[in-house]
C-alpha cells in the first residue's frame, strides 16, 4: 500500500468501502428526509456531513445508529448488513448533541455502561474507564455526577463513552455545538487527536463549516436530503461543483453571465455586472451562448487604489464598509452597476502605509485560476 | 401651613413591609385552621368522657381556689394500647395503605407511562380523561363501585352472561373491594406527578442506553425508574398518606371485617360518643403519619435541589 493509497482511500479503487450507504431514502410521512442517497466512507475516515438545518444530516446519522429505520436501501459496516439490526447490537456508538449524560451516575459509571451491557469482567471494565478518562484528561472526575460537571468537561465525558466500547464507528451530532468558540476551536484539534490515536471511524454532523474544513478528511454536503458534493475540505472549498456549495462553504463572490467561448487567457464570460468579458483559467464543455457562473473567493480578490498592469479582471469600485478582523480586513465594494463585492486582504503591516478607508475609488482583480467556473 | 408627616417607628415598618404579610398570610391561615382545631383535639385526648355537653370533662376546674385545676391525663392513650383493636386497627391501616399504594404504582406508572410517550396532541386528552372523574363527587363515584361489585351488581351480571362464571363473585364488603375503591379514587394522585416526571424525560437518554447496547427492558430500569423516583416517590406519598386515614371507602365498601383506623375513629366519635378516646385516635394516626410527610418533604426538597 503507497502512501497516497492510505491517506485518500477514494481515490483507490481497490480499497473496500468500510460504510456503504446503498440508495436510501427515508420518508416521514409525505416528507422525504433522505432522498436515496448512496455514499461510501472508508476505515478511519473522518468524515462530516455538512449541511443548513434541515438538510436531513441528523436524520442520516440518526439512521447509522439504528434510532429511524429507513422506508428504502441498506447500509453494510465492514460488509456486513445491518439494516434490520436494532440500535442496542449495532457495532456502533453516537455522541449526542445534548450529550445525553445519565444524570443519575457519576462520570465513571457513565462511562462503564457500555462496558457493563457487553458482560465484561469488573477488572476489565474499570481498566478501561481508566484509560478513557485518561483520555480525556478527566480521571479527577470520575466520581462526580453530570450536574458537577462544566460544559467542556460534560462534552469530553460524552466522548469517552461513546468511545469505551471501542466501536467500529463513532457517530458525533453536532460535537462542539454548545462550546464557546475558543474551546470549540481546541476541542477540534483534541478530536482530531483522538480520532488518530484510536484509529476509529468518526461520522459528524455539524452546521459549521469552519469546523468541518477544520476536522475532516472528506465534507459530504447535503441538501434537501441529498448528498451535493463529497470532496475532501479543499476540493470544497476550492472547487465547489454548483453556486449552492460555494455559497454554503465560505464567503463567495458570484458573477453571473454568458458562455463567450475560450482564447489563450481562459474562459470568456460576458458578465452581467460590468458589460465586459472576464476571465477564468478553467475550461468548459457547453455551448456559447450558455449562462454560466463564475464563482471567486473574497480572498482571491487583489483591491487596489492602482489601477492594475493588466488588461483583464479589473472591476472598478468604491469602498462602502469594512469589517477589521485583526489578521484580515474585509472589504465592501460596490460596483459602478450598485453590485457589492466582498474582497478580503491580509493586513501585513501594523500601521497601514497606503490604507484603503470608506469612500476610496478601488480597483479589483484576480488572476484568472483563482476563478471557479459553475454550470449550475 | 404644611402637613407634618407622620412618623412611622422604623421597627413597624421592618415587621410590616409587604413581603411579611404576604407570608404571613399562608401561616395565619394554617395556625387558625390547623394549629387551633389541632390543639382542641390535643386538649380533648387529655380528658374525661362524660355524659354531658360537650361530652368530655374541662381542662381547668375552678375550685374555690384562686388558680385552676388541670384536669388532664393520659387515659385514652393507656386505653387505646390496653386494646388490642386500636393497635390492630393502625397496623391494618398500614397494611391496607400500603399495599394499595403499590397497587396504584403499578397501574398508575402504566397509565403515565403510556400519556408521555402517546403523541403530544393526545396527551392533553388523554390527561384530561384522568382528572375527568374528579368533576363528580367522590362519595358518588364510591357509590358507583356498589352497583358494580354487589353480588347482582354489573361486573357479575357480565361476567354470568358471558358465562365466565357460574356463581356471582363475593367482592363486595370484602377487602378486595377497599383495594378496588382506594385504586381507582386515588390513582389521578399517582398518575399527575408520575406523568410530570416522565414527560419531561430526556428521550436522548433511552436512545443513549440503547445505543450503548441496553436491551430496552433493562433500559427501562436502569435509566427510566432511577430518573423518575421523584415522581414515583410523590405519587405513592400521595397515596399512601391520604389511605391511611381514609374512612369512606373501607366504610362503604369493606365488610365487617375490615379494619382502618378512620372507621374505628368514626365508631368513637359517633356510636360510643367516646371524644377523648376518639381524639387520641386521631392524634396517634397524625404522629404515624408525620414519618411519611416529613420523607416526602425531604424527597420534595431533594426534588428541587
Amino acid at each position: 500500500m503507497t502512501e497516497t493509497t492510505t491517506t485518500e482511500p477514494w481515490l483507490d479503487s481497490n480499497q473496500k468501502p468500510y460504510i456503504q450507504i446503498e440508495s436510501v431514502t427515508k420518508k416521514f410521512g409525505d416528507f422525504t428526509a433522505i432522498d436515496n442517497l448512496s455514499l461510501d466512507i472508508y476505515k478511519n475516515e473522518f468524515f462530516s456531513l455538512l449541511g443548513p438545518s434541515g438538510c436531513g444530516k441528523t436524520t442520516l446519522l440518526r439512521m447509522l445508529a439504528g434510532f429511524e429505520r429507513f422506508t428504502e436501501g441498506r447500509v453494510l459496516v465492514d460488509g456486513e448488513d445491518i439494516s434490520e439490526i436494532p440500535p442496542h447490537l449495532r457495532p456502533i456508538n453516537m455522541m449526542f448533541q445534548s450529550y445525553a449524560l445519565f444524570p443519575h451516575m457519576t462520570v465513571e459509571k457513565n462511562i462503564a455502561f457500555g462496558l457493563k451491557q457487553d458482560k465484561l469482567p469488573d477488572n476489565i471494565i474499570n481498566q478501561r474507564v481508566e484509560e478513557m478518562l485518561e483520555l480525556v484528561e478527566l480521571t479527577d472526575f470520575a466520581k462526580r455526577k453530570p450536574g458537577q460537571l462544566s460544559g467542556g468537561q460534560s462534552q469530553r465525558v460524552a466522548l469517552a463513552r461513546s468511545l469505551a466500547k471501542q466501536p467500529k464507528l463513532l457517530l458525533l451530532d453536532e460535537p462542539l455545538g454548545a462550546l464557546d468558540k475558543r474551546l470549540r476551536e481546541q476541542t477540534q484539534f483534541e478530536l482530531m487527536d483522538i480520532q488518530e490515536k484510536l484509529e476509529v471511524t468518526f461520522v459528524i454532523v455539524t452546521h459549521d463549516q469552519e469546523e468541518a474544513m477544520t476536522v475532516s478528511s472528506r465534507i459530504g454536503v447535503m441538501d434537501s436530503g441529498k448528498l451535493i458534493q463529497v470532496a475532501t475540505p479543499t476540493q470544497i472549498y476550492e472547487a465547489p461543483i454548483n453556486r449552492e456549495v460555494a455559497d454554503f462553504i465560505g464567503d463567495v463572490n458570484i458573477f453571473k453571465g454568458i458562455y463567450k467561448g475560450q482564447d489563450e487567457t481562459g474562459t470568456q464570460l460576458l458578465s452581467e455586472d460590468s458589460k465586459s468579458i472576464i476571465y477564468a483559467t478553467q475550461k468548459v464543455d457547453v455551448p456559447v451562448g450558455n449562462r454560466i457562473w463564475f464563482a471567486l473567493r473574497p480572498e482571491k480578490l487583489e483591491i487596489t487604489r492602482k489601477l492594475p498592469e493588466v488588461d483583464f479582471n479589473i472591476l472598478k469600485g468604491k469602498i462602502e464598509d469594512i469589517g477589521y478582523g485583526g489578521s484580515f480586513s474585509t472589504y465592501h465594494v460596490k460596483l459602478e452597476n450598485g453590485r457589492q463585492l466582498t474582497a478580503i486582504r491580509a493586513n501585513r503591516e501594523r500601521t497601514a502605509e497606503h490604507h484603503l478607508t470608506w469612500g476610496d475609488e478601488v480597483y479589483l482583480h484576480w488572476a484568472p485560476h483563482s476563478a471557479v467556473v459553475l454550470l449550475s | 401651613m404644611s402637613i407634618k408627616e407622620i412618623q412611622i417607628p422604623a421597627f413597624l415598618k421592618r415587621t410590616f413591609n409587604g413581603r411579611n404579610v404576604a407570608i404571613s398570610i399562608p401561616y395565619l391561615w394554617l395556625l387558625l385552621l390547623f394549629l387551633f382545631p389541632f390543639v382542641i383535639v390535643l386538649k380533648i385526648s387529655l380528658a374525661q368522657p362524660v355524659i354531658a355537653m360537650p361530652p368530655y370533662t374541662p381542662l381547668f376546674s375552678w375550685g374555690d381556689s384562686l388558680w385552676p385545676k388541670i384536669q388532664a391525663g393520659l387515659d385514652s392513650y393507656l386505653f387505646l394500647f390496653s386494646d388490642s383493636l386500636y393497635i390492630k386497627a393502625y397496623l391494618s391501616s398500614i397494611k391496607i395503605a400500603t399495599i394499595s399504594t403499590v397497587l396504584t404504582l403499578i397501574i398508575g406508572y402504566a397509565i403515565a407511562y403510556s400519556i408521555a410517550r402517546a403523541p403530544t396532541r393526545w396527551r392533553g386528552i388523554l390527561l384530561m380523561l384522568v382528572i375527568l372523574p374528579f368533576w363528580t363527587s367522590f362519595l358518588i363515584r364510591v357509590y358507583a363501585w356498589i352497583g358494580i361489585l354487589k353480588t347482582e351488581g354489573l361486573l357479575n351480571l357480565a361476567l354470568m352472561t358471558l358465562g365466565v362464571i357460574e356463581k356471582p363473585l363475593i367482592i363486595m364488603n370484602t377487602d378486595l373491594a377497599v383495594y378496588i375503591g382506594i385504586v381507582y379514587s386515588y390513582l389521578p394522585f399517582m398518575i399527575l406527578p408520575l406523568y410530570a416526571n416522565l414527560e419531561k424525560m430526556d428521550m436522548n437518554l433511552l436512545e443513549a442506553a440503547a445505543d450503548l447496547g441496553c436491551r430496552p427492558f433493562k433500559t427501562f430500569w436502569t435509566v427510566t425508574i432511577p430518573l423518575s423516583l421523584p415522581g414515583i416517590l410523590a405519587g405513592c406519598f400521595l397515596v399512601f398518606i391520604p389511605v391511611i386515614g381514609e374512612f369512606v371507602i373501607p366504610d362503604l365498601l369493606g365488610g365487617t371485617k375490615t379494619l382502618m383506623i378512620g372507621k374505628v375513629l368514626w365508631g368513637e366519635f359517633f356510636y360510643n360518643r367516646d371524644w377523648p378516646v376518639a381524639s387520641a385516635v386521631a392524634i396517634i394516626m397524625l404522629l404515624l403519619l408525620i414519618v411519611p410527610i416529613i420523607l416526602y418533604q425531604k424527597s420534595q426538597e431533594k426534588a428541587i435541589s
